[in-house]
Formats: C-alpha cells, sequence, structure tokens
C-alpha cells in the first residue's frame, strides 16, 4: 500500500520537476515585473506629496510609469494566458490529484490519528524553529540590505564622481583640441608668414644680384672707357711723338733753308762773278769784234782787190776769148779762103803769137793771182784765226752762258722745290699742326669727356656701391631680423611642438586616464550590474522567502483545514474538493472576468492616458492588484497542490496519535504565525518599496543625471522640446506608432494593442540611449529618434549638424532652425 | 551653401582626425527574432560571461574588441512590434549577425521572411551576413544545414554569408563566427 504511494508520489515529483523547471523563468520575470509595477504605484504614492514642487518632474516620472505599465500590462496579459494554460493544466493534475487523495485519505484518516498529534508537536516545532530561522533571515537580509545601500551611495558617489571625472576630462580634452587647434592654426600662420619672408629675401636677393650684375655692367662700362682713355692716351702721345717729329722735321727744315739761303747767296757771288766775268768777256768780245771788223775790212778791201783783179781777169779773159774769136774767124777764114794752110799758117802764126801773148797774160795774172791769194789766204787766215778765237770765245762764253744759265736755273729751280717744299713742310706743318691742335682739342675733348664720363661713372659706381651697400645692409639687416625671426618662429615652432608633445603626451595621458576611468567605470558597472544582480538575486531570494512564507501559512491553514477535514472525514473533503473545484471555477471565471477588465482597462487606459495620470495610475494599481490576487491565486493553487501532497508525505511518518487539544494548539500556533507573518509581510513590502526607491533613483542617476551636464546646452532645448511634445501627448502617441513601410511584412494584428505601449517604452529606451551615448553611437540614433518622433527632414539635419558639430573641432554652431521654441509658438509652457 | 561648405570641411576634418586616431569602428547588427538569443550573444561576446536577459525592449550597444578590431554592435530588440524599427539602423552596416533560434521550427518562416525584408535593403547591400544557428546545445535543435536551406540562404546572390552552429550559453562556436567575421571584414577593406 504505501509502496504503492511512494511510487505514485515519486513519479508525481517526476513529472512535476521539469514543469516547474520550465515555469521558472516565467514566474521570475512575472515577479520582477510586479514588483516593478508596485514600485511604480508606490512611487506615485510618495511623489504626491512632492508634486507641487516639480510638476514637470512628476509628469515625466508618471509618463514613464505610465509607459512602464503599459509594458507591464502587455506582459500581464501575455502572463495571463500562460496563467490560463497552466491553470488548465492545473485542473487536470487536481481531478488526478483528487482521485488519489480520495484514495489516500481512507487510507490516511486511520493512519492520521495517531500521527496528527507527533504531527502537531513537530509541527509546532518546525513553526517555532522556522520562526527564529525566520527572524535570522530577517536580520540577516536587513543588514545584507543596510549594507547594500551603504555599498549602494558609495557607488552613487563613485559613479557621480566618475561623471565630474569624465565630464571634467571631456571638458579639457575639448580645450585641449581647441588649443591644440589653435596652436595648429597659429603654426600655420607663422609658416606662412615665414614663407612670406623667405620670398621676400629671394625677391631682395634677386634685386641684390640684379645691383650686382648693373654694378658689373658699369664696371665693364668703366673698363671699357679706361680702355678707350688708355687709347687715347696712347693716341695723344703718339701725336706729341708726331708733333715732336715734325717740329724736328720743321728745325731740319729751317736749316736746310739756311743752307739753301747761304748756298743762294754763294750762288749770287757766283753769278755775279759769273756777270763779271761775262762783261769783261763782254768786253772781250766787243774787242774782237772790232778787230773782227777791221779785218772785216780789210776783208772787204781785199775781197774788192780781188774783185779788181777779177775784173782785169775777166777782160783779160774777154781779150783772150775775143783772141780766141779772132783766132777761131781766121783759122776758119784760113780753112775757109784756098790756100787755107798760107791763111793758117798765118792764122796759127797770128794764133801761135796770140797763145803766146795769152800765156804770157795768164802767167802774169797766175802771177797776180797767186799773189792775191796769198794775201787773201793770209787774210782768211787771219780771220780765220780771228773767228776761230771769236768762235772760241763765243763758245766760251755761250758755255759760259748755258752753265750760268744753267745753274741758275738748277738753283732756280732748286730754289723753287726747296721754297715749294718750305712752303709744303710749312704747309704740312700747320696741317700737322692743325691736326695736332685738332687732335689736342680732340683729346682735350675725349679727356673732358672721359673725365666727365669716368666721374660720372665713378659716381655712379660710388653711388651703386653707396646703393648696394646700403641696400646690402638692409637687406643683410633684413636677412637678420628675418632670421632671427626665423629662429624665433623656429623656437616657436619647437615650442609649439614641445607644447603639441606636451598636449599629445598630455592628452595621451589624459586619455589614458580616461580609458582607466572608462575601464574603472565599466568594471564599475559591472560591479554596479552585479550589485544589481545580487540585489535581484537577493529580492529573489527574499520573494522565495517570502512565498515560502506564504506557502508556510497557506500550508499551515490547509494542514489546520486539513485537519479539520480529516476530523470531519472524507465527505467533508469531498466537499472541499468540490469547494476547491467551484473554486476554481469561480477563479478562473474572475480571471477571465479579470482579463476582460483588464481589456477594458488597457482601452480605458489609452483614454485615459489622453486625459488623466491619476486615473491610468490607479487603473494600473488596481490592475497591479488584480495581478497580484492572480499571482497570489496561482500561488495558492500551486501550493495548495503541493500541499495536499507534502502533508499525506509528512502524515505518513507521523501516523500516529493526533489529539484534538494539539489541533487546538496548532490552530492557535498557526494564528499567531499568520499575524506574526502578516507583519512580516508589511515590513517585507515596505523594504521592497524601499528597495525599489533605492533602485529607481539609482537607474535615474546612472541614466539621466550624466544628460545635463554631459550633453550641455543642446540637449537642454532638445529636452525641452521632448518635454513639450511629452505635455502635450495628443499628437505624438497618436501618430507617432505607425513604424514605416516594412509594416506589411510581419505584424502580428494581436499585437497592435500592445505596440503602443511598445512603442512608448522603445521611445523611452532609444530616447533614454540617445541621450547617454557617445556622439558616434547618438549619430547612428539619430534616424531611428527621429522615425520615432515623426521629426521632419529639416530637425533630423539639425540633429545631425549640431551632433556633427559636437563631434568635430571646428565649424560654427549651426542655427537651431525648425526647433519650435516654446517661448515663440502658442502651446502652453508647462515646464517652466 | 555657406552651411554645406562647413558640413565639407568638417566631414574633411573628422575624416583626418578620425584617421590620425586610429581606425573606425566597425558595425555590426545583431538581428533576430525574438528569444533567439541576441543579447545573450552580445554579453557573451563582450564580457565571456552568460548574462540573465530580460527582453529587449529597444536596443543594447556594446563596443566589442575582438583581435584589434573594435566593433560597434548593436543588439535591437526583437519583438514582432518593434522589429520595423530595424531599417533606422541599417546605414553605415558593415555586418550583420543573424541570430535564429534552432529549436523553434514553428517560426522558421517568421525568421526567414524577415531576413529576406531585411537583406533587401539598399543599405545593407554591401554588409555581410553572418548566420548564428543558436540554441544548439537544446535536443530538438535544427542542423545547422537545415537552418540554411530554411532560410533560403544557398539561393542568396551578391552576399557574402556564412552559417554557424552555436550555443551562446554554452559559449560553443562562437569563435570560430567572430574568427570568419574578422577575416571577411579585414578581406573586404
Amino acid at each position: 500500500m504505501f509502496a504503492k504511494l511512494k511510487k505514485k508520489i515519486a513519479e508525481e515529483a517526476a513529472t512535476a520537476a521539469p514543469r516547474s523547471g520550465v515555469r521558472i523563468p516565467r514566474t521570475i520575470s512575472k515577479e520582477s515585473i510586479t514588483s516593478m509595477g508596485a514600485d511604480s504605484g508606490d512611487d506615485f504614492a510618495s511623489d504626491g506629496s512632492s508634486s507641487r514642487d516639480d510638476v514637470s518632474a512628476q509628469l515625466l516620472r508618471r509618463n514613464d510609469q505610465i509607459r512602464k505599465l503599459e509594458a507591464k500590462l502587455s506582459d500581464y496579459a501575455e502572463q495571463l494566458r500562460i496563467m490560463q494554460k497552466t491553470k488548465d493544466k492545473l485542473e487536470i493534475a487536481l481531478e488526478r490529484h483528487q482521485d488519489s487523495s480520495i484514495k489516500k485519505l481512507q487510507e490516511q484518516n486511520e493512519s492520521h490519528q495517531s500521527s496528527r498529534a507527533k504531527m502537531a508537536e513537530g509541527m509546532a516545532l518546525a513553526l517555532e524553529k522556522k520562526d527564529q530561522e525566520w527572524i535570522e533571515k530577517m536580520a540577516d537580509v536587513e543588514k545584507e540590505k543596510a549594507a547594500l545601500s551603504a555599498r549602494l551611495e558609495e557607488m552613487m558617489e563613485q559613479s557621480l564622481a566618475l561623471f565630474q571625472k569624465r565630464d571634467d576630462l571631456d571638458e579639457l580634452e575639448g580645450f585641449q583640441q581647441q588649443e591644440l587647434a589653435k596652436v595648429k592654426h597659429m603654426l600655420l600662420r607663422k609658416e606662412e608668414l615665414l614663407s612670406q619672408r623667405e620670398q621676400e629675401l629671394q625677391q631682395k636677393e634677386v634685386e641684390v644680384q640684379s645691383a650686382k650684375r648693373g654694378l658689373s655692367e658699369a664696371r665693364g662700362k668703366l673698363q671699357a672707357l679706361q680702355q678707350q682713355h688708355d687709347e687715347s692716351c696712347r693716341l695723344s702721345s703718339e701725336l706729341e711723338i708726331e708733333r715732336e717729329e715734325l717740329l724736328l722735321l720743321r728745325e731740319e727744315a729751317d736749316k736746310k733753308i739756311s743752307e739753301l739761303e747761304g748756298r743762294c747767296q754763294e750762288l749770287q757771288a757766283v753769278i755775279q762773278q759769273v756777270s763779271e766775268d761775262f762783261q769783261t768777256s763782254q768786253n772781250m768780245v766787243s774787242s774782237l769784234e772790232k778787230s773782227l771788223h777791221d779785218l772785216q775790212a780789210e776783208n772787204e778791201s781785199l775781197r774788192l782787190q780781188q774783185q779788181k783783179a777779177a775784173v782785169t781777169e775777166e777782160e783779160k779773159e774777154r781779150l783772150l776769148v775775143e783772141l780766141q774769136k779772132k783766132v777761131s774767124s781766121l783759122e776758119r777764114r784760113l780753112q775757109g779762103n784756098l790756100s787755107q794752110d798760107e791763111h793758117l799758117q798765118e792764122l796759127l802764126q797770128e794764133k801761135s803769137d796770140l797763145e803766146s801773148s795769152l800765156e804770157e797774160t795768164r802767167a802774169e795774172l797766175l802771177l797776180v793771182r797767186t799773189d792775191h791769194a796769198e794775201t787773201v789766204s793770209a787774210l782768211e787766215a787771219q780771220a780765220s784765226k780771228m773767228s776761230g778765237s771769236i768762235t772760241e770765245l763765243q763758245t766760251l762764253l755761250r758755255h759760259k752762258d748755258d752753265s750760268s744759265k744753267a745753274y741758275r736755273d738748277r738753283t732756280d729751280a732748286q730754289i723753287a722745290i726747296l721754297e715749294q717744299q718750305v712752303v709744303e713742310s710749312t704747309e704740312r706743318m700747320k696741317c700737322a699742326e692743325q691736326q695736332l691742335s685738332e687732335k689736342q682739342q680732340h683729346m682735350d675733348n675725349l679727356q673732358g669727356k672721359w673725365n666727365a664720363e669716368k666721374a660720372f661713372l665713378e659716381q655712379q659706381v660710388c653711388l651703386l656701391e653707396q646703393q648696394r651697400e646700403e641696400r646690402a645692409s638692409r637687406l643683410e639687416e633684413r636677412v637678420s631680423s628675418l632670421q632671427t625671426d626665423k629662429q624665433s618662429l623656429l623656437d616657436r615652432v619647437a615650442e609649439l611642438d614641445k607644447r603639441m608633445v606636451e598636449a599629445n603626451s598630455l592628452l595621451k595621458q589624459q586619455t589614458e586616464e580616461l580609458e582607466n576611468c572608462k575601464a574603472e567605470l565599466n568594471s564599475r558597472l559591472t560591479v554596479s550590474t552585479e550589485i544589481a544582480k545580487s540585489l535581484e538575486e537577493t529580492r529573489r531570494q527574499k520573494e522565495e522567502l517570502q512565498t515560502q512564507v506564504e506557502e508556510l501559512t497557506v500550508g499551515l491553514q490547509n494542514s489546520q483545514q486539513e485537519l479539520s477535514t480529516a476530523a470531519k472525514k472524507l465527505r467533508l473533503r469531498d466537499e472541499d474538493v468540490q469547494t476547491l473545484q467551484n473554486e476554481l471555477q469561480s477563479r478562473q471565471d474572475s480571471l477571465a472576468q479579470l482579463q476582460e477588465e483588464t481589456e477594458r482597462l488597457q482601452t480605458q487606459l489609452q483614454q485615459m492616458e489622453l486625459d488623466k495620470d491619476s486615473q491610468l495610475l490607479s487603473q494600473t494599481q488596481q490592475l497591479d492588484s488584480c495581478q497580484a490576487r492572480i499571482s497570489y491565486l496561482e500561488v495558492e493553487v500551486e501550493t495548495l497542490t503541493e500541499q495536499l501532497r507534502s502533508p499525506e508525505v509528512c502524515e505518513e511518518d507521523q501516523n500516529g496519535s493526533v489529539s484534538v487539544d494539539d489541533l487546538d494548539h496548532i490552530h492557535r500556533l498557526n494564528r499567531e504565525l499568520e499575524q506574526q507573518l502578516s507583519d512580516k509581510n508589511r515590513t517585507n513590502k515596505q523594504l521592497q518599496q524601499r528597495l525599489a526607491e533605492l533602485k529607481r533613483t539609482l537607474q535615474k542617476e546612472l541614466k539621466l543625471k550624466p544628460e545635463p551636464e554631459a550633453e550641455g546646452k543642446e540637449k537642454c532645448s532638445e529636452s525641452r522640446a521632448e518635454k513639450q511634445e511629452r505635455v502635450n501627448p495628443e499628437p505624438p502617441p497618436a501618430a507617432a506608432p505607425s513604424p514605416p513601410t516594412s509594416n506589411t511584412t510581419v505584424t502580428n494584428t494581436s499585437d497592435l494593442n500592445d505596440s503602443r505601449e511598445i512603442n512608448f517604452e522603445y521611445l523611452k529606451h532609444v530616447v533614454l540611449k540617445f541621450m547617454s551615448s557617445r556622439e558616434a553611437e547618438a549619430y547612428q540614433l539619430i534616424r531611428a529618434v527621429s522615425v520615432l518622433l515623426n521629426f521632419t527632414r529639416e530637425e533630423e539635419d539639425m540633429l545631425k549638424q549640431t551632433l556633427e558639430y559636437k563631434m568635430s573641432w571646428f565649424g560654427s554652431k549651426p542655427s537651431p532652425k525648425g526647433i519650435i521654441r516654446p517661448s515663440i509658438s502658442g502651446s502652453s509652457t508647462p515646464w517652466s | 551653401m555657406n552651411q554645406s561648405d562647413n558640413s565639407g570641411q568638417r566631414g574633411f576634418f573628422s575624416s583626418l582626425f578620425s584617421g590620425l586616431f586610429g581606425t573606425r569602428e566597425m558595425r555590426i547588427l545583431i538581428l533576430g527574432l525574438d528569444g533567439a538569443g541576441k543579447t545573450t550573444i552580445l554579453y557573451r561576446l563582450q564580457v565571456g560571461e552568460v548574462v540573465t536577459t530580460i527582453p529587449t525592449i529597444g536596443f543594447n550597444v556594446e563596443t566589442v574588441t575582438y583581435k584589434n578590431l573594435k566593433f560597434q554592435v548593436w543588439d535591437l530588440g526583437g519583438q514582432t512590434s518593434i522589429r520595423p524599427y530595424w531599417r533606422c539602423y541599417y546605414s553605415n552596416t558593415d555586418a550583420v549577425i543573424y541570430v535564429v533560434d534552432s529549436s523553434d521550427r514553428d517560426r522558421m518562416g517568421i525568421s526567414k521572411s524577415e531576413l529576406v525584408a531585411m537583406l533587401e535593403e539598399e543599405e545593407l547591400k554591401k554588409a555581410i551576413l553572418v548566420v548564428f544557428a543558436n540554441k544548439q546545445d537544446m535536443d530538438q535543435a535544427m542542423t545547422p544545414t537545415e537552418v540554411a536551406n530554411a532560410l533560403g540562404l544557398p539561393a542568396l546572390k551578391d552576399r557574402k554569408w556564412q552559417i554557424f552552429k552555436t550555443s551562446a550559453t554554452k559559449g560553443t562556436g562562437l569563435d570560430e563566427a567572430m574568427e570568419w567575421l574578422v577575416d571577411a571584414l579585414k578581406s573586404r577593406q
């Protein structure tokens, strides 16, 4: 019998174990939700007193609560469904259990009486022990709680310090970056200036070079001029030499002239001599001519004599010719008259006589003639002699004349030539002198010009040199100044570099610090999460304990009931079972009602969301209570079923003596315990409330507090806008939950009711994250926020620009256009 | 005019400074139906521990460093009502980790249609797809091949994808998957 029962129980335990194992997460989640719900309700109640101080904060909180409640409501609905399912299961289990329990009870009833006394005793003892344990546990829990709260405070402080540090760090980083940017900017400018200076320097250098080139050119010119000058000097010296030569020539010519004049005088003397000679010779000639004349006269007289002789000769010749004619006539007569011979003889005689006479005359004539000839010849000889001397003299004279003439001619020619030469030379000299003078003049001119030019050039050179020097000095000065500038700039650059390095190192340090801080923060966060976890665990433990306590109380009650029912026998049990069934039925009904109510409440809530927060809150409270009741009932049912089993198990062992006194005693004890339990429950609840409050404040501190400090002014305006939107919730919730386009793909129509709350929850989460996350992450969230809050494109762009502005070091803050400023628009501004 | 110039300048500077101070963080989205284990995977990747999670209404974003590569990992809540908001996060995404509950055979079709809708988005055309066939520790879990076929992965064109069997609670398969993802992202750059 017992073996059978044991087996059955074992089987049941085996089947029940996995089921409960599956269910655990659900119950946990549900409990967490219920506790949260309770938090929110209490929170509201506690806030009611301070509502006058901070309406806006309360409103915000209320909104949060509404959203939480909405989420919870949805969860409740889901859980309700689950519970229904579990309830069905429980019913089946109950039925099965009833059958078995009827059997068991029949068997147990006998043994029960005996075991009851023992059991009661054991129970009392156990209860006492448990009570003690509970007190201890409570003390422990309280202690733990105190420690946790202390730790929480510490953590909060730490987190606050951390946030402040982080803010400081951010600020510092910002400053540093700004400074760095400034420094960079300055550096750039300086570098630009440097390059400008360098360019200027280069320009100057080019100028200097050009000046130098000009100088060298001028020098070249000068050299050329000097060369010219040298040349002209040479020319002048040459000219001087020439002049000297010419002067020498002149002197020579003068000398020559004087010589020639001397010679001329000599020659004139010679000529005079010659003329004297000539005069003497002429005299001679005249004498000679006189003698000649005499001679000629003689000759003429001679010639006259001759002529007389010639005339007598001619007469004799004529007489001879006549006699020869008489002879010739007589011979002819003799030859012509007959006795020519006698006549010829007589005539020949006469002829001979006549020839003789002729010969005689001829001889005489010859004689005269010879005589004459002799005288003529003498005379002629004399004449010839005279004429010869004359001719001689004449030739001599002529010779002399010729020679003198030639000499004269010669001298004349020579003189003329000389004179000409002199003239020429003088002319030449003049010419030369002129030339010389001209040249001198030219030279002078040239010299003057050259001097002028030289002076000019020298001046120019001087000027140029001066200029150059000036410029060089200026440039040097400039160069030196530039170099000093450069040096200073380099120094500055070095300094800046150093500063940059320092800043970088600082930055690095700070980043390291930041990272450290971040690590710390992370660790702290993990610690906090752990703490939260542990808190949750403790809470869960507490809840478990509570449930245990509840179970225990219920068990006590049940055992009492059971005892009474056992005493009133099996029928009563049957009735009990019946009533339990009825109760279950009624619970189911009430559950259905509750479901309806919840639905109704949800709809009501939606309406009330638009109208009043308080109404909603009360409804949610109601809902919470319902839920609590439901959960309580569930737990009750569960425990009932468990108790249905458990007492039997212990009853089996204590199947001995059970008396009515014991029962009463147990009854009393039970009451006391119940009272204690209720007290403890109350304290528990209070503790839970405080815990929830602490948790909420922690969350607030963790999530909300860094916002206004970290995000600065920009966020304020945003949050202002959000606040405004939240305060006038008519437009956003009505229009908000229209998630984009892919709506059609997968949307469960049954969830549409919840989608609103979930959307609101989602919005809250996204906005929270948007405000608390890094800028890089926030940038990604702009889209989601814009979609959720129905931002226009301009508003979205503006958000993006502001974030970009915040992320970058440069640029100006974009003007916040598109924002509806509450001070401008007509809508109410309840937050102020 | 001026503002666009400014923004351009700012963009230039921000890119310059991002170039100066390290490489850009890779942006990874973890998507999947509710209860697939996305949040568990995220925290398993970040802290290497299994954390107790509640349904994510909203999202979680964490920076995960893996092999000197920084990832900005976004775990978006997968509940039906907030799934439409996924598309708000698609821009500038380098990779998508799609988590599937291998033991949830009933909702495999929904998972597939969500995946297909997601992959059709223009902003995710260049994103690498990694599918985690999660909850492999469950008895009734489907094999990765079954999951891949159920999701229609073999039919994908122009998409670099890979499927891994994982168990976020046991921590198996995550390293291999991340290794593959790192290699894929490095080779893509």
